[in-house]
């Protein structure tokens, strides 16, 4: 009697076990299908992130109201990757187990070095929305990005600023060397001023992001009297930086860097923002239809002009999208066992092209992003030195 | 050199300020009030908050307000208001431990809890983005001082200026004052005060709320120099002013503000391929100060009764 019982229990628990292992293997695909999107949305990281949470509701928005996936809408589900690099393993940990088909993330280079890996080995597509450091597609198969790699955006500031005052001379760079990205990006200016001829680099000076204190730094520069200063950043200390840097008399040309590139700085430099050159993988002014989709969509709700993250994050949603209609023409989606459904999306993405707000894009077999159009904006400050655009250099 | 000096005076001054809130308190009590970060970092945001009628911004809606007062008034009111929450503080996290002759390390433990409440506080309600001052609301401060090749911000001598003018007036204070009387008194011995005639719990209340006024200007200054990074930075801050009183001499005024001073310069001299790491500076300089001279600079070596 006692020994049946046992035996009962073991059968019992070995059921249970293998019925719950058997409907992880055999997830089905059903509607609405969920596309996972890990941004920061706190800390100082979130003045970008809110800005591509708004691209991907848009998207979101949008393709619903196309028929989504061959009639089944897509849902896009939130996860804050915050600032740091536990955060965004945590985001995307909590995504992988809500069975996304894709994770579009996170907001950092930093932060996709520590967290893409994961979704890579759980053979779940992800798109780098804003990871434009070098070698983030090379951290696997299953990594894309839509961001252009700095390396090939940066130099058009440096064309710009050579175009505003040939002279130019000597050249000061700054960055942050807590974040990979700024790093990564410097790199790039410093390799470009050094290959230039006409240019000399009068000395490089490292920061923190945590910084609010940038005297040392901008004493240092202060003293190779540079012609040009370059500053990779993030938005709060990159503004920071910019108004000690103009506080303390320097007057000639400042590029910054793409973390820069958001109207979050604004308020940071205030007035001493002016002028500063930024390189855009994106302009609210190109003519390809789909970005005027976006921008009206934007202006709708936000009444101005649509930046440069909020383009690419909902780039990104496109390209899931597209690639899952072109998927849905051969096989419905919702037939689709959940496994296959990822190994065949990630395929798909990079074989296909899109017609998005950042032009025509497709990508090489690395994920890649190969893009054609790029632009030089500058900043202008309004009277009231608290809002300002990005006016497009033609 | 001059340079180093002028850009470290500036830092090491507000440093020394700060600082001075935890000798004073230090000396009264035997304990550090690590609240006292989180009623920096209040300070700053309250001042900012005056200034720019902006309120919340965190889990809390922005709320704007045309209500703009001008930076000088907002940064006293602030002081003002940081003295009657340090105060309170007193009363509620340091009194009943007091009452009942509780270990030094319940203070300790009591003011960091209420630190960690405070900022958390702060964080609900204007969340952890970057605030900056609105450039015009500090339009009388010139923007530039030169003297042939030295730079300095105006803003930065300002905060010199304030600081050591504080810092001064506060120390003749002590020196001259029935208050610092009192003080000296109390710090030697409640009991034997008390019998004098000195009103014990009054004067530590005053004195808290000294360290509170001491620790909002400190964060204003800071501010509006440079920016809020967001609520924990007034604990880092407090870390830092731990370095400060450590190296200057627990208990000693004069030291906490020599110690402010030297870290400060300290820093500023960290060559510019390091300066990232001036953080690091700081702590190495406890970590030394402790093993070298554990007293401090101007600390008395106290005797050890067996």
């Amino acid at each position: 009697m006692r020994a049946n019982r046992s035996v009962q229990r073991i059968v019992l628990g070995g059921a249970l076990l293998i019925l719950a292992h058997s409907s992880r293997l055999w997830a089905v695909v059903q509607g609405p299908l969920p596309i996972g999107v890990a941004v920061s949305q706190t800390s100082n990281v979130a003045l970008l992130g809110q800005e591509q949470v708004i691209g991907v509701r848009l998207a979101e928005e949008y393709f619903n109201s196309k028929g989504g996936v061959g009639g089944t809408k897509i849902q896009i589900l939130l996860e804050d990757s915050a600032a740091d690099e536990a955060s965004t393993i945590n985001a995307f940990n909590a995504l992988l187990r809500k069975n996304v088909l894709a994770i579009i993330g996170p907001t950092l280079s930093q932060q996709a070095f520590a967290a893409d890996p994961l979704a890579d080995k759980a053979k779940v597509p992800v798109i780098g929305p804003s990871n434009t450091a070098k070698g983030i597609p090379q951290i696997g198969n299953y990594v894309s990005r839509v961001s252009a790699p700095i390396a090939i955006v940066a130099p058009h500031a440096l064309e710009a600023a050579l175009k505003r005052n040939p002279q130019l001379k000597s050249v000061a760079v700054l960055f942050a060397q807590n974040d990979a990205f700024s790093t990564s990006e410097s790199q790039t200016f410093q390799e470009a001023v050094k290959a230039d001829k006409r240019l000399q680099l009068g000395t490089a000076q490292k920061f923190q992001t945590t910084d609010t204190d940038f005297t040392t730094q901008v004493t240092e520069v202060m003293k190779v009297k540079p012609d040009l200063v370059i500053i990779s950043g993030l938005a709060a200390d990159g503004g920071n930086l910019v108004k000690q840097l103009r506080q303390l008399g320097y007057k000639g040309l400042i590029i910054g860097g793409n973390g820069l590139n958001t109207p979050n700085v604004f308020p940071v430099c205030q007035k001493y923002c002016d002028g500063i050159l930024i390189a855009q993988a994106y302009s609210p002014e190109a003519p390809d239809p789909m970005n005027k989709v976006l921008v009206d969509l934007y202006q709708k709700k936000h009444k101005k002009m649509p930046g440069q993250f909020t383009a690419q994050a909902f780039t990104a949603v496109q390209v899931v999208v597209e690639a899952l209609n072109a998927l849905d023409q051969k096989k419905k989606i919702t037939s689709y066992d959940l496994k296959d459904l990822r190994q065949d999306l990630n395929k798909q993405i990079l074989s296909q092209s899109y017609q998005t707000p950042l032009g025509a894009i497709s990508f090489d077999k690395d994920g890649e992003i190969v893009q054609k159009s790029f632009y030089v904006a500058e900043i202008k400050m309004e009277a009231d030195n608290k809002n300002g655009t990005f006016a497009f250099l033609k | 050199m001059l340079q180093i000096l002028l850009n470290g005076l500036s830092i090491g001054s507000v440093y020394a300020l700060f600082a001075l809130g935890y000798a004073l308190v230090f000396s009264l009590l035997g304990v550090i009030n690590f609240a006292q970060g989180a009623v920096f970092a209040i300070g700053a945001y309250l001042t900012w908050s005056l200034t720019s009628g902006s309120w919340g911004g965190g889990q809390l809606p922005l709320w704007e307000t045309d209500v703009r007062l001008p930076f000088l008034l907002a940064a006293g009111i602030s002081i003002v208001v940081c003295a009657a929450l340090s105060a309170l503080i007193e009363r509620f996290a340091f009194e009943p431990l007091r009452r009942r002759k509780a270990e030094p390390l319940l203070y300790l433990v009591s003011s960091l809890g209420v630190a960690i409440v405070l900022v958390n506080a702060l964080l609900l309600i204007y969340g952890a983005e970057t605030r900056n001052f609105d450039l015009e609301s500090m339009s009388f401060i010139p923007v530039l001082v030169e003297w042939g090749e030295l730079r300095v911000r105006g803003i930065q001598l300002v905060i010199l200026a304030i600081s050591l003018l504080s810092l001064a007036a506060l120390l003749l204070i002590f020196r001259f004052s029935m208050l610092g009387k009192a003080l000296r008194a109390v710090a030697e011995n409640q009991t034997t005060a008390s019998l004098l005639g000195i009103p014990v719990h009054r004067t530590i209340v005053l004195t808290f709320a000294l360290s509170g006024a001491l620790a909002s200007l400190a964060g204003t200054l800071v501010a509006s120099g440079f920016s809020i990074p967001g609520p924990h930075f007034g604990l880092l801050f407090g870390l830092k002013g731990l370095a400060v009183i450590v190296l200057g001499g627990m208990g000693e005024i004069s030291g906490a503000v020599l110690g402010g001073l030297m870290l400060g310069l300290i820093e500023a001299a960290v060559p510019a391929e390091y300066s990232g790491y001036k953080e690091a500076v700081a702590f190495a300089l406890l970590f030394v100060g402790l093993m070298v001279r554990p007293q401090g600079l101007l600390g008395r070596r106290t005797l050890e009764k067996l």
